[in-house]
């Protein structure tokens, strides 16, 4: 069976992978609107479904080779084509760039994830989208981001992972403006597209870094160039102050500082990238874009902005590990930034009142996490956590949805049918949905054995007991020098921060979850019909009615199809039972997720990872118990809390708690206003750039410009047309002109003539010939000519010393009996002193 | 004997003659006479320095002497006629337009 | 026989002198066709002078039996029109392009005349044959050296006759305009168009022209000239 696959260094199975999304895209998006809505669901459902399916047989396939080679880190790889080249490292090397995909164990898991949740979403969205009237269009771009989503995971080399990168940014971009004839779903798009365009630039210029400094962009080769970028010698050290390692002199004396600051090549590669995974994992300073995607349909928020596209900040860090580890500071500002992240987006998320606003805080805050568990060391744990926070954040968003769907048939106006004020006691009604929403809530605040459990608690066990060291401290080029080492209370206080988070976690998505099912529908008397446009009324069937009776509850909320209701089911069981992927503690002693991804970190954390307290590893393992009696704490406190305040007093604690500080209830639910905060800063100094670019353009470049040289140019016209006047005269006139000036330059004589070397210090002097000519020569410029009469003799030979120079005096008589002179000057220059 | 330098002269001051004609004179038949003129001139010319240069070397066919000025003068007589009657065609249509033979009258590409 | 060659010689060259002098300044037409056919025959009699028998004959027959008259039958055509009254308007170009050719050719011919005589030599001058110039001859030198520019001369030829018939027809039952009507409908006010009758009488052989009858006069009458330069006037001012 194994022989009908591919072999493993030419596996064109990912061809299929890759190809089968992109032309759903293709299909969907030219032929869609003609192909109608069956069509198109089974082209992109095909697409997705095929495209699953080789994934497994390709992870099959990894995994039969990873037991043949015995855990080495092993990959499948399919070489389609060279992309182009470019030079790099220091000797200035070619360093192709090739369009090369590869799957190993992480991609492997993560391309799994992907094409399964992908297709869970693809089906739920047939049904979600069933009455858009761009139907079409929205599957192929759907199909398009999963394509390009692939492309990011599978790329062998950065720079094919940025074209994946770019795409997941474009497709972002386009599913969140889907409905773009609001103006503010269009804005929030692009806010989306800028804010991680601003991240791309780091990772460009990380590009840029590791070419130079390592000579290679794909893996391999990165890993291989990897020791350079911690040299501490100087070419491989990147100045920072005086900038580009100049040297302030004169008037800026005073910036020189005493010593320049250096950073490694690692340290500036990874800050870059952590400024690219900012932007696209959406945590602090970029994660504005985040909250305003939720504008997009929820099938979208599901995909894209909770189970694949934010990850991919993750992934980039788990893939280039080995270059992070190398910089224990970037290591330190990852753990820094994921920590206060998911606090900071946690304390927004407490007060929210849209449901799906909610759900996209909780995914910056549980994007944190991963950046946390990232951060110290324990990149298995943050994927593990990347891994199940896929299932359950899918499961939540799909679950609002279809909350939102049920919703959406009694209020039409969009943000009071997302409104949690507006709903309650849904599980009446939306058995299914209920469920499964209360599986994925259980699974995020960490409810113990649940996969969310799992994982979260591993991050926070290893935050406290882990410490990052430079893997080349001690040894090599490093033996002398210290290196930057993370502070002793680091671990501790990101701990605590995030058992602070988790906490906040367990209390607003059970605060979401009461407020949701549980208690009385107060949607009654929501959504007037005279809202409801004509048109919308006249699409009404029995299962969509817009009724105008508001007062009776006959017309309740319903359950939604099957389509999406069976993703709920298979996302929700993951979400409980995926835990048994990772365990790991206590009683179960099993990693198997650990075990698969071993070989790919293990470079990067042997030497790298080590435990705090001089590396006791018996330290670390009595902790395992109270740190994890933290987490469970945290888990506990929050709900029963939640449970206190919103079902045991009805919300009033909360009311109270608002009325009594409403400044900063108003603050915190404005977001900490950081929004308006970068509008007044970042987005207004852009804005008076573009204002002073704009006038300078229309004066200088307009008006001096463009319309000077315009006017130049017409009243150069102006007097030529006066030569113009359409008389014959005047034109024979003019061609008397050029002929008599022809006719001068051809009757006088034109002296010229070249230099050759002619060796022994000689020159060869070469009269230019001509009709009728005859030369003169005067080879020692006295005015004297060397034979008085006109002769035939064009060359003339003169010997000139090196250093020396000397004058040809040169008569030419034509046939008319014109005499012309020209002085030649002809010199030796010196002899070279050195051979520099 | 003439020597040739004589016929030289003499057809570059027919030549002038016809040259001052053609660019001073209005009316267009009579510049196309001073082309004419002109162009005897250099027929003049041609024929003459045939006669001084009878061992031409690019065209000696008959009894080692070479007729091509005079060749050269024949052509430009069969060429110079084709050139008046469509001058003189040209002319009558002009004629027809504005009723008039003055070679100023003719200003429609003017500016 | 030299005197009579010499006498020969500068007779024919001053009536030469003469034609062409007569062609550039007399103000009849007809005078400027005679001085070309004066010329004519000087060229023509210088050209038995060198030798070039055949050639005179064939100047004869076409220059003077051709295209003179075709000059002529033009003049006739053109009737009085032929004949442009001298006004000053342009002459400053005029007198300018041609004193600056002239001045130029004289300088030009200054100089060789004067590196000719400092050179106090004159080129040889060999016999030639009797066959030279002759009809034999020139025939074996324009068949075999000369046949393509031969057979292309003959293309140019036709080409030339179907271009004048082209040009000289026109187009049938085109109307043409008067001189005064060409001032009326360059005017900017067209609309008040005065019609006037054609001054003109007609020559010789005019009837070949389609000359308008008084009342087939008509201002609006689509003329490519008119039409073009009136916005063309407007613009330019």
């Amino acid at each position: 069976m194994l022989s009908l696959l591919p072999p493993p260094n030419d596996y064109l199975l990912i061809a299929v992978i890759l190809g089968m999304p992109l032309l759903g895209a293709f299909v969907n998006g030219i032929w869609g609107n003609r192909l109608g809505k069956q069509a198109v669901r089974l082209m992109a459902l095909g697409a997705v479904g095929v495209s699953f399916l080789a994934s497994v047989v390709a992870f099959i396939s990894l995994s039969q080779l990873s037991e043949t080679e015995k855990g080495a880190h092993v990959r499948l790889v399919w070489n389609a084509w060279e992309w182009m080249h470019t030079t790099g490292g220091h000797e200035g090397a070619i360093v192709p760039i090739e369009v090369k995909f590869s799957v190993d164990q992480l991609s492997g898991v993560m391309m799994l994830v992907v094409t399964g949740v992908g297709f869970l979403i693809h089906l739920y969205a047939t049904s979600y989208m069933e009455n858009d009237k761009s139907y079409a269009r929205f599957f192929a771009y759907l199909n398009l981001f999963v394509f390009s989503m692939l492309v990011l995971i599978l790329g062998d080399n950065l720079p094919l992972l940025f074209v994946g990168w770019e795409g997941v940014g474009l497709c972002s971009y386009l599913l969140i403006g889907f409905w773009y004839e609001t103006p503010a779903n269009a804005a929030a798009g692009k806010k989306a597209f800028i804010a991680n365009r601003i991240g791309d630039f780091g990772l460009i210029c990380a590009m840029f870094l590791l070419v130079e400094y390592t000579g290679a962009l794909d893996w391999n080769g990165i890993a291989n160039g990897a020791t350079s970028l911690v040299h501490p010698g100087e070419p491989f050290r990147v100045h920072v102050w005086p900038l580009g390692g100049g040297h302030y002199e004169g008037i800026l004396s005073f910036l020189q500082p005493h010593k320049p600051f250096t950073i490694s090549a690692a340290t500036a590669i990874g800050l870059a990238l952590l400024l690219g995974c900012t932007g696209k994992s959406a945590q602090i300073p970029l994660y504005v874009w985040l909250p305003d995607a939720m504008a997009g349909p929820t099938p979208v928020s599901a995909l894209i902005h909770a189970a694949t596209m934010v990850t991919a900040g993750i992934y980039l860090i788990c893939r280039l590990s080995f270059v992070f580890v190398l910089s224990p500071f970037t290591m330190m500002m990852i753990a820094l930034v994921g920590a206060g992240t998911a606090l900071f987006a946690a304390t927004i998320a407490v007060v929210q009142n849209d449901i799906k606003k909610v759900l996209a805080y909780s995914t910056i805050s549980q994007l944190g996490f991963m950046f946390l568990g990232v951060g110290v060391g324990a990149f298995t744990a943050g994927f593990f956590h990347v891994f199940t926070h896929a299932f359950f954040k899918a499961c939540l968003f799909l679950c609002a949805g279809s909350v939102i769907h049920a919703m959406h048939a009694r209020i039409h106006d969009d943000a009071k049918a997302q409104d949690v004020r507006n709903m309650g006691g849904l599980r009446k009604w939306l058995p299914l949905t209920h469920w499964t929403f209360a599986a994925a809530t259980a699974a995020i605040i960490g409810l113990p054995f649940t996969s969310g459990f799992f994982s979260k608690d591993e991050i926070l066990y290893r935050a406290f007991v882990d410490r990052t060291v430079n893997p080349e401290d001690g040894v090599g080029l490093l033996r002398k020098l210290g290196t930057y080492s993370p502070p002793q209370w680091l671990g501790p206080v990101l701990y605590t921060m995030a058992v602070a988070a988790a906490l906040l976690t367990a209390f607003y998505m059970c605060r979401l979850y009461f407020l949701t099912f549980w208690g009385d529908f107060k949607g009654w008397t929501v959504g007037r019909p005279s809202l409801v446009s004509r048109q919308e009324l006249a699409q009404d069937d029995a299962d969509h009615a817009h009724h105008d009776d508001l007062t009776t509850p006959s017309y309740a909320p319903h359950e939604s199809p099957w389509q999406m209701t069976v993703p709920l089911i298979i996302l929700a069981a993951f979400s409980l039972f995926a835990g048994v992927l990772n365990p790991g503690f206590g009683i179960l002693r099993e990693r198997p997720m650990d075990h698969w991804l071993e070989p790919v970190f293990k470079s990067a954390t042997e030497r790298a990872v080590l435990f705090a307290h001089n590396n006791d590893a018996a330290w670390a393992e009595h902790l395992e118990w109270p740190l994890a009696l933290g987490g469970f704490g945290a888990f506990a406190i929050g709900t029963a809390l939640a449970w206190w305040v919103y079902v045991a007093q009805r919300g009033e604690p909360a009311q109270r708690l608002a009325q009594s500080q409403p400044g900063l209830y108003r603050l915190v639910l404005d977001k900490w206003r950081i929004d308006e905060l970068y509008d007044a800063t970042a987005i207004a100094a852009v804005d008076s750039l573009a204002e002073t670019a704009a006038a300078f353009d229309k004066s200088v470049v307009d008006g001096i410009l463009a319309r000077a040289t315009a006017a130049v140019v017409a009243a150069l016209g102006t007097v030529l047309r006066v030569f113009q006047n359409g008389i014959v005269h005047v034109y024979a006139a003019m061609m008397v002109v050029g002929l008599a000036a022809a006719g001068w330059f051809f009757s006088v004589p034109h002296p010229n003539a070249t230099i050759a070397d002619a060796g022994n210090d000689d020159y060869t002097l070469t009269a230019a010939p001509g009709i009728g000519y005859a030369y003169r020569w005067d080879a020692d410029g006295d005015g004297k000519p060397e034979k008085p009469d006109f002769g035939n003799s064009a060359t003339l030979k003169v010997h000139v010393e090196p250093g020396k120079s000397q004058d040809v005096n040169l008569e030419v008589r034509n046939s008319f009996g014109l005499v012309r002179t020209k002085t030649i000057h002809v010199a030796r220059p010196q002899e070279p002193t050195s051979s520099l | 004997m003439i020597p040739v330098e004589h016929y030289v002269i003499l057809s570059a001051l027919l030549f002038v003659t016809g040259g001052i004609g053609f660019l001073v004179r209005r009316n267009v038949l009579v510049t196309l006479m001073s082309i004419e003129v002109m162009l005897n001139a250099a027929n003049l010319a041609l024929v003459a320095f045939n006669r001084s240069r009878l061992a031409h070397d690019a065209a000696q066919t008959y009894s080692g002497q070479s007729h091509t000025g005079q060749v050269f003068a024949f052509f430009v007589i069969a060429a110079e006629a084709a050139e008046v009657a469509v001058g003189l065609a040209i002319v009558l249509a002009f004629y027809r337009l504005r009723r008039t033979v003055r070679s100023d009258e003719a200003d429609l590409l003017k500016n | 026989m030299n005197t009579l060659g010499t006498i020969y010689f500068y007779g024919l060259a001053l009536l030469a002198l003469g034609g062409a002098a007569g062609v550039v300044v007399s103000k009849n037409p007809i005078r400027g066709a005679m001085g070309l056919l004066l010329l004519i025959l000087s060229i023509a009699g210088l050209f038995l002078a060198l030798h070039a028998q055949f050639l005179a004959a064939i100047q004869l027959i076409v220059y003077a039996g051709a295209i003179v008259v075709l000059f002529l039958f033009v003049i006739m055509l053109l009737g009085p029109s032929a004949a442009t009254p001298s006004d000053r308007r342009g002459i400053v170009v005029r007198i300018f392009g041609g004193a600056l050719f002239a001045l130029a050719s004289i300088a030009a011919l200054w100089r060789v005349v004067a590196v000719a005589m400092e050179a106090h030599r004159e080129l040889p001058m060999p016999q030639p044959d009797a066959s030279f110039g002759g009809i034999d001859a020139f025939g074996s030198a324009l068949f075999a050296d000369a046949l393509v520019p031969f057979e292309l001369s003959s293309g140019l030829l036709i080409v030339a006759v179907v271009g004048a018939l082209a040009v000289a027809r026109g187009r049938q039952g085109q109307a043409s305009m008067s001189r005064s009507e060409l001032d009326v409908a360059r005017s900017p006010f067209p609309k008040e168009a005065v019609r006037e009758l054609p001054e003109l009488t007609s020559g010789v052989f005019s009837h070949e022209i389609h000359l308008p009858e008084p009342e087939e006069t008509r201002v609006e009458a689509p003329l490519r000239g008119a039409a073009s330069t009136t916005p063309l006037k407007e613009s330019a001012s």
